[in-house]
């Protein structure tokens, strides 16, 4: 007797239709998984066997075949186990088999029978309603997750036991609360910066236009303690993009249960991350830039990154997304997030620092900047110099009073656009003529200007706004 | 045998060999050298490499190099040949050999006055900047700009003396085929085409520490006057500025903003007697060229400007001091930036650029 269960496998941040398909014939009792099932998988034959046991069900005692289709993609995962166990129990009468196979299962099985959360609950529901299921039966961890989009009647169940008598309709589902928001962090305020008013100004600018920022200054002049303000700055996700920030998070098992994430993700990776870990690609994972979709990514001491992980970084933010194509599959994954950057001006930290003198030999210094490549440097809208402020600068605006206008500037610049005024024009040209501005970097430039007029409230961007935008293209010395 | 036919054997001897004769030709005269016996040559110290390569040259040998070398636009001057420049014969140790490459031979001896324009490899925007203005001033009235084609001031200051179409000798530590650093490769066939390129060291020969000092008594030797942009305390420019004074040359300094480290060399030259220099008619006057002084009335109609004349400052604080925001002092300075009249300098403030460079 042949029946069939459906589960999800998850590739990237996207579910995708697993069948599994469970034959009982006569022969020597024995359980074999074909379709290129991964370690996860195989070992679920034994936490089926016991989780059926353990449920009081029969486990059949002749030969058994189970078949992950379609057979040619590689699956991974642990959370086939609800689904194999149901399609074993439909093959051997003990559950219903036209319900089991219309309602996909997503779990995994504990030796006692009980249902555990599996990653990914977001997409797995997306696809589940995408492919028009009657329901979807997951851990209650899972259940307030998997109802964020709507997609599809979510059943959660407590054990095996319980998830066959819903399938039969003498048991109700677990009543689960609607998602918990997760607790909100406390964001640092602006406020707690001292001085530093430009380089304020362009934390304000870079929020307000979603512009990649560089900060470079000599060690202790505050770059982190202003990169770390930047979310706070941000106006907080809209509904669709708490789904999307939520996805991403459950997709990567950093999700604590019944939770949903409601604000901006702040990733700052050390430096010692590897390529797989800032663009992904370790088990198709999302990596940081993943991880910091519509939040913002903190890359401190640029230069002491990887040549390669660096470079991995450029596409990504240009196109906010990543592609990562491994022998497994090509996946892609978004990675809209604003990037802030923090590198010293020499290796030794002190080069123009009024206070202590730079030991840093020529080559050494070259080296150093020769790191940031001219394409990546491009990617940064704003790169500013951060000089040991004086001790005694002025306690700046709170994130209170800065965010407000970020968010006016946001809503104007989406609303209406902006123009450039001829004399704005006539400046920019100017700079292209004297200064070797690329085509590209004045692309940026007209676009950093933008912003500057937005958050004045204006659309019409005025020569002023063109000339502070270009004192934000700093080179590298 | 001519005098100058032994010093083409000597130095071909010493090419060959990859060792620098000068020293032992210097002491024994190169007709001794070329008449002792191997035993002899090794009593008075020539190494072995070299010795051998004194017994094998011959006159014929030596000519056949230096056409060779002329082939490839490298043309070697020896001490008693025509072209050699008088001004080395001055040194206490002059080169045996100088090898020029170049159109602009004429600069080693040249009609009118010149000046070597020295300073820091890692010179600041503002010092680069001044060297540049200092250079490109000088050079367009005439006075040819010597430097060491080194990073930095080096650089400015032939970049300078080209931009303004200007004649410009570089003294190199390295063979005059070999352009090192190689960030400055660009420049050195530049200053080649345009002007000249001195070498005392044979061509191939790579860089090595202890050439580049070496290199700075030509540079000094080279000048009617040497003049340090910026140096800190132990800086191979002062070694220029030594070599000047021993040669009784001007020596002259840009005077910078007391304890600032790349000062205190050039500070410390001012103190020891060194003519002060802060624009291009100082420098014209000390080389005793008549040259109006550029309106200094460009620095006062902006207030940002004269506001950085009385003293450099980071955006921030100018913005404290004349009461703006730091948007707007931004966009001001980015527009004086682009107009030319800004510079930073060794910290990364912003200073007032030289007016009328």
């Amino acid at each position: 007797m042949i029946a069939r269960a459906v589960t999800f496998w998850l590739s990237g941040l996207v579910a995708h239709r697993l069948d599994v398909e469970a034959h009982l014939h006569r022969g020597v009792p024995s359980f074999v998984v074909v379709g290129l099932a991964d370690r996860a998988v195989q070992e679920a034959r034994e936490r089926v066997r016991s989780g059926i046991g353990s449920a009081e069900y029969e486990f059949p005692s002749s030969r058994l075949t189970l078949n992950l289709a379609p057979a040619r993609e590689r699956k991974q995962g642990s959370g086939f186990d609800l689904a194999i166990a149901l399609a074993v129990l439909a093959a051997s009468g003990q559950a219903p088999g036209e319900r089991v196979a219309r309602v996909a299962a997503a779990a995994e099985l504990g030796l006692d029978g009980r249902l555990r959360p599996v990653g990914g609950a977001l997409a797995i529901a997306e696809a589940a309603g995408r492919v028009g299921l009657d329901g979807l039966l997951v851990a209650p961890e899972n259940a307030a997750e998997a109802r964020l989009p709507g997609a599809v009647p979510v059943l959660p169940a407590r054990d095996l036991r319980h998830a066959v008598a819903i399938l039969e309709g003498r048991a109700e589902p677990v009543e689960v609360g609607d998602p918990a928001v997760a607790p909100r962090s406390p964001v640092p305020d602006l406020a707690d910066v001292h001085g530093q008013a430009g380089a304020r100004r362009a934390v304000e600018i870079a929020a307000a236009g979603g512009h990649n920022l560089l900060m470079i200054g000599p060690p202790g002049s505050g770059k982190t303690l202003l990169a770390r303000r930047l979310p706070g700055l941000l106006p907080p996700p809209t509904i669709s993009e708490e789904i999307e920030i939520t996805r991403i998070h459950s997709a990567a098992g950093l999700l604590p249960a019944g939770v949903r994430i409601s604000e901006r993700p702040f990733r700052a990776p050390h430096h010692s991350a590897s390529v797989a870990a800032l663009v992904g690609g370790a088990a198709l994972r999302p990596g940081e830039v993943t991880l910091a979709h519509r939040g913002v990514l903190l890359l401190d001491e640029l230069p002491e990154f990887t040549r390669p992980a660096l470079e991995a970084l450029r596409l990504p933010l240009e196109d906010g997304e990543v592609l990562i194509s491994r022998a497994a599959g090509a996946v892609r994954m978004p990675a809209r997030c604003l990037v802030v950057a923090a590198m010293n001006p020499c290796p030794c930290g002190h080069l123009g620092d009024g206070a202590v003198e730079c030991r840093c030999s020529i080559p050494r210094m070259t080296a150093y900047r020769m790191r940031i490549s001219g394409p990546l440097l491009d990617r940064f809208d704003l790169r500013i110099e951060v000089p040991r402020a004086a001790a005694h600068g002025d306690p700046g605006e709170s994130t209170t009073a800065v965010g407000p206008r970020v968010a006016a500037a946001r809503e104007l610049l989406a609303a209406v656009g902006s123009h450039h005024l001829p004399e704005a024009e006539a400046l920019l040209q100017r700079a292209t003529e004297t200064r070797l501005l690329s085509g590209r970097g004045a692309a940026r430039a007209r676009r950093v200007a933008a912003t500057v007029a937005a958050l004045s409230g204006r659309d019409q961007v005025e020569a002023d706004d063109v000339a502070e935008a270009l004192s934000y293209r700093m080179e590298l010395r | 045998m001519s005098a100058s036919e032994d010093e083409l054997r000597v130095a071909c001897a010493g090419a060959r060999s990859e060792l620098d004769p000068g020293g032992v030709a210097r002491k024994f005269g190169c007709a001794r050298l070329l008449r002792s016996s191997p035993a002899e040559l090794a009593r008075l110290g020539v190494p072995a490499p070299l010795a051998t390569e004194l017994r094998r040259s011959d006159a014929a040998g030596a000519a056949t190099w230096a056409d060779e070398l002329r082939s490839r636009d490298i043309e070697c001057l020896t001490a008693s040949a025509p072209g050699y420049p008088p001004r080395l014969a001055e040194l206490a140790d002059p080169p045996l050999a100088v090898f020029v490459a170049g159109s602009r031979l004429d600069l080693l001896a040249p009609e009118g006055p010149s000046v070597a324009i020295v300073g820091s490899r890692r010179g600041a925007d503002a010092a680069r900047r001044l060297a540049h203005d200092l250079a490109a001033g000088a050079a367009a009235a005439g006075v040819t700009v010597v430097s060491g084609l080194a990073l930095g001031v080096d650089a400015a200051a032939h970049e300078g003396a080209l931009a303004a179409g200007g004649p410009t000798l570089a003294v190199l530590g390295t063979g005059p085929d070999v352009a090192y650093p190689r960030t400055n490769a660009c420049l050195f066939n530049r200053v080649r085409e345009a002007g000249l390129l001195v070498s005392e060291y044979p061509p191939g020969t790579p860089p090595a520490p202890w050439r580049f000092p070496a290199r700075n008594r030509l540079i000094a030797a080279l000048a009617d006057a040497t003049l340090v942009v910026e140096a800190a305390e132990r800086s191979g420019a002062l070694i220029t500025a030594d070599m000047a004074l021993d040669l009784g040359r001007d020596v002259l300094a840009v005077p910078g903003w007391p304890g600032v480290s790349v000062a205190r060399g050039t500070n410390a030259l001012i103190k020891a007697g060194a003519g002060v220099v802060e624009d291009v008619t100082d420098l014209l006057a000390w080389l005793g060229i008549d040259a109006p002084r550029a309106a200094a009335a460009a620095s006062d109609d902006d207030p940002m400007l004269a506001e950085l004349g009385r003293s450099p400052a980071y955006a921030d604080e100018l913005a404290a001091r004349l009461g703006m925001t730091p948007g707007a002092v931004a966009a001001a300075l980015a527009r004086l930036e682009i107009d030319g009249r800004l510079a930073r300098d060794v910290h990364g403030r912003w200073v007032p650029a030289t007016p009328g460079g």
